[in-house]
């Protein structure tokens, strides 16, 4: 069973994360989000609205997926609802400095469009 | 003609030869199959007759059934097929002793014989555990007086074939029986934080170790945990072939995402199409651990035994549905009952509680007194009391399938002792948040005590053993208005890496207010405190 839902919008990659990201399933869904990009990445939008828990495993997968796409002059892009726990805790961590996050997938379209 | 030699005739010295090449104890390493044939050509030597055959008898159907022939070749060809009583081997096994004729004066069914010009025929019954299996017979084209020794070393003959014949089926009944029970219930039951699971399911008898009782564990598509228990009429690899049928049939209606009333009446119909002509009853019950909840169908079962967290027995008694599988078109209700963390759930058929010249009610009050006196150990479970407090001094009259589902009670201190692997995680917040729910934290210091549990129980996964099946425990502890949860994983401290991490302590020390960590040979302790400032 897959942990993403992907679809392409206007030439960019949305990828819906359908729970929690953590040491359980970090390394799961960095392969299918790797294997549903293929190597001529495109911008990709990570939706976590659906996410209750991101543990520092999933941060680490966060934060090394992010480089990637930055070698490849594409851009990671996450949506995180700001009344959200996992707002707090990511801005605590300071991801917002490494990650662009937008608090919906409306906003994270118009703002690249 | 007919002879009806004593049980006693004596073989003479001179068959000496052809008694050994009969009882050669080589014919015990051939196939079923070879030493028949093998056997035959020997009694075809032996008694210098031009044929000889083994039928077997199909009991359901009453007829026998050529199985191996030397000389009647086309018998086992045709599939000739003699119904028991009539004919000459009908008359062999319905009567179960040998008979002599003669084809000229006979009545004979199989057309073969006189085919081929057959005169004389002698016939034994082929004997296992007292009843008749099968029939031997030997036959000439010449006319021929069939005396004493003839009939004592074909019985001898039968009885060689008779023992291997059944040989052969007992141990092919044993291998499907092992297979159907190593597929027919759930491999190993989940292990899931917060609840604890258990089972037995006991045949009844010697012979075939297989029932037609059943139960399961799945997962339902809303997330709700599914549990059925029930019982096909009747016992042995019939009832276990359609307890199959209705097992797999459950599992995909269930997957499809049907409402469990709609899966119960779906089986029904189905079992009915199929014409099984076998009743079963089940139950069905949905467990949703957030909504505190269950839901049940039942066809014809017994009502299921819940114990509620203050230790009180009660039986679900329900206006159930009738058994599926023997009248298509029933409906079936599902009712809804509050099962509150430290609630226990008891699954059983019939075998468990009912007793021989008792009343139905006497079985249901042992029943409730043995669940309610089931304390929880973590060295034991309900299913095992409950069966050692009413079973270790009956003798098995009917199969038992038992499971049980105890839930943690939470508001008190909790403790759950979680295999060492990485999927038991998201179970572990769960059960955690729902705790430090009911200890009276916000959704705020849910999510940060939750997270920072789910972090330290995530390094002692990943630190703290060197690829050995382990476990840790985790500990939640709550004074005034301060939770405590602590992580204790018991493995050697293999690294000099510091537990949590770097970014994973770091996340600890922001959502809690202290985070404590005590390292040793015996194991790591992360101690986790939060002040819960938001409590009303």
């Amino acid at each position: 069973m897959s942990e993403i839902d992907f679809e392409q919008i206007e030439g960019m990659a949305i990828a819906q994360l359908k729970g929690d990201l953590d040491a359980a399933n970090a390394a799961t869904v960095q392969r299918e989000l790797a294997e549903a990009l293929g190597p001529d990445a495109p911008k990709l939008v990570i939706d976590l609205s659906r996410t209750r828990y991101l543990d520092s495993a999933g941060i680490d997968m966060l934060l090394r997926f992010s480089d990637r796409l930055d070698h490849r002059r594409s851009q990671l892009i996450l949506v995180i609802p700001e009344s959200s726990q996992l707002h707090r805790l990511l801005t605590i961590v300071g991801l917002p400095d490494a990650i662009a996050i937008h608090p919906s997938l409306d906003e994270a379209l118009a703002g690249q469009s | 003609m007919e002879a009806q030699p004593g049980a006693s005739s004596s073989i003479s010295e001179s068959r000496r030869d052809h008694v050994l090449s009969i009882t050669d104890s080589g014919l015990a390493y051939m196939s079923l199959e070879d030493m028949l044939s093998e056997l035959l050509e020997r009694i075809r030597d032996a008694l210098e007759v031009d044929t000889a055959a083994v039928l077997l008898l199909d009991e359901d159907r009453g007829v026998l059934l050529a199985r191996a022939a030397r000389g009647l070749e086309e018998e086992v060809r045709q599939g000739v097929q003699v119904p028991l009583a009539r004919g000459f081997a009908g008359r062999v096994a319905a009567e179960a002793r040998p008979i002599i004729i003669d084809l000229e004066h006979a009545d004979v069914v199989n057309p073969i014989l006189r085919q081929k010009g057959i005169r004389s025929m002698l016939g034994v019954p082929l004997q296992a555990e007292g009843r008749v299996i099968g029939v031997m017979h030997i036959g000439t084209l010449v006319l021929r007086e069939f005396d004493e020794d003839d009939v004592a070393l074909m019985q001898l003959a039968a009885d060689r074939a008779a023992l291997a014949i059944d040989d052969a089926r007992h141990s092919e009944t044993r291998a499907v029986t092992a297979i159907m029970q190593r597929t027919l219930l759930p491999e190993a039951l989940p292990e899931i934080p917060g609840m604890r699971f258990s089972a037995k399911y006991l045949p009844a008898g010697t012979g075939v170790k297989i029932g037609g009782d059943w139960y399961d564990v799945f997962q339902l598509a809303d997330g709700r945990l599914g549990f059925v228990v029930g019982d096909v009429v009747g016992r042995g690899v019939l009832a276990a072939s359609v307890m199959a049928e209705i097992r797999t049939a459950v599992r995909a209606y269930v997957i499809q995402g049907h409402k469990l009333a709609e899966v119960v009446s779906m089986l029904n119909d189905l079992l009915v199409s199929m014409g099984r002509n076998r009743g079963a009853t089940l139950s069905i019950l949905a467990f949703d651990p957030d909504a505190e909840e269950l839901e049940a169908v039942v066809a014809g079962h017994l009502p299921a035994l819940v114990v509620d967290p203050d230790g009180e027995p009660r039986l679900l008694e329900q206006k159930g549905g009738l058994p599926v599988g023997v009248r298509a078109g029933n409906e079936y209700e599902a009712h809804r009952y509050p099962f509150p963390a430290g609630s226990r759930l008891l699954l059983y058929t019939d075998g468990l509680i009912e007793r021989r010249d008792e009343s139905i009610d006497i079985g249901f009050q042992r029943l409730a007194d043995a669940a309610a006196a089931s304390t929880r150990h973590p060295k034991t479970n309900l299913a095992d009391d409950v069966y050692h407090a009413l079973l270790d001094e009956m003798p098995l009259e009917d199969d038992v399938a038992l499971l049980a589902i105890e839930t943690i009670p939470l508001g008190g201190p909790l403790e759950m002792i979680l295999p060492a692997r990485v999927n038991v995680l998201a179970g572990m917040r769960s059960t955690l948040g729902r705790w430090l729910g009911a200890a009276g934290a916000s959704e705020d210091e849910q999510f940060d005590v939750t997270l920072s549990a789910s972090e330290a129980a995530a390094n002692a996964i990943e630190h703290a053993y060197g690829g050995i099946e382990s476990d840790f425990t985790v500990t939640c502890e709550q004074e005034a208005d301060e939770v405590t949860v602590t992580i204790r994983d018991h493995g050697r401290w293999r690294t000099s890496r510091p537990p949590g991490g770097g970014r994973g302590l770091s996340i600890m020390r922001k959502l809690v207010d202290d985070v404590e960590i005590h390292s040793d040979e015996e194991g790591t302790v992360v101690k986790l405190t939060k002040r819960l400032a938001d409590r009303p």
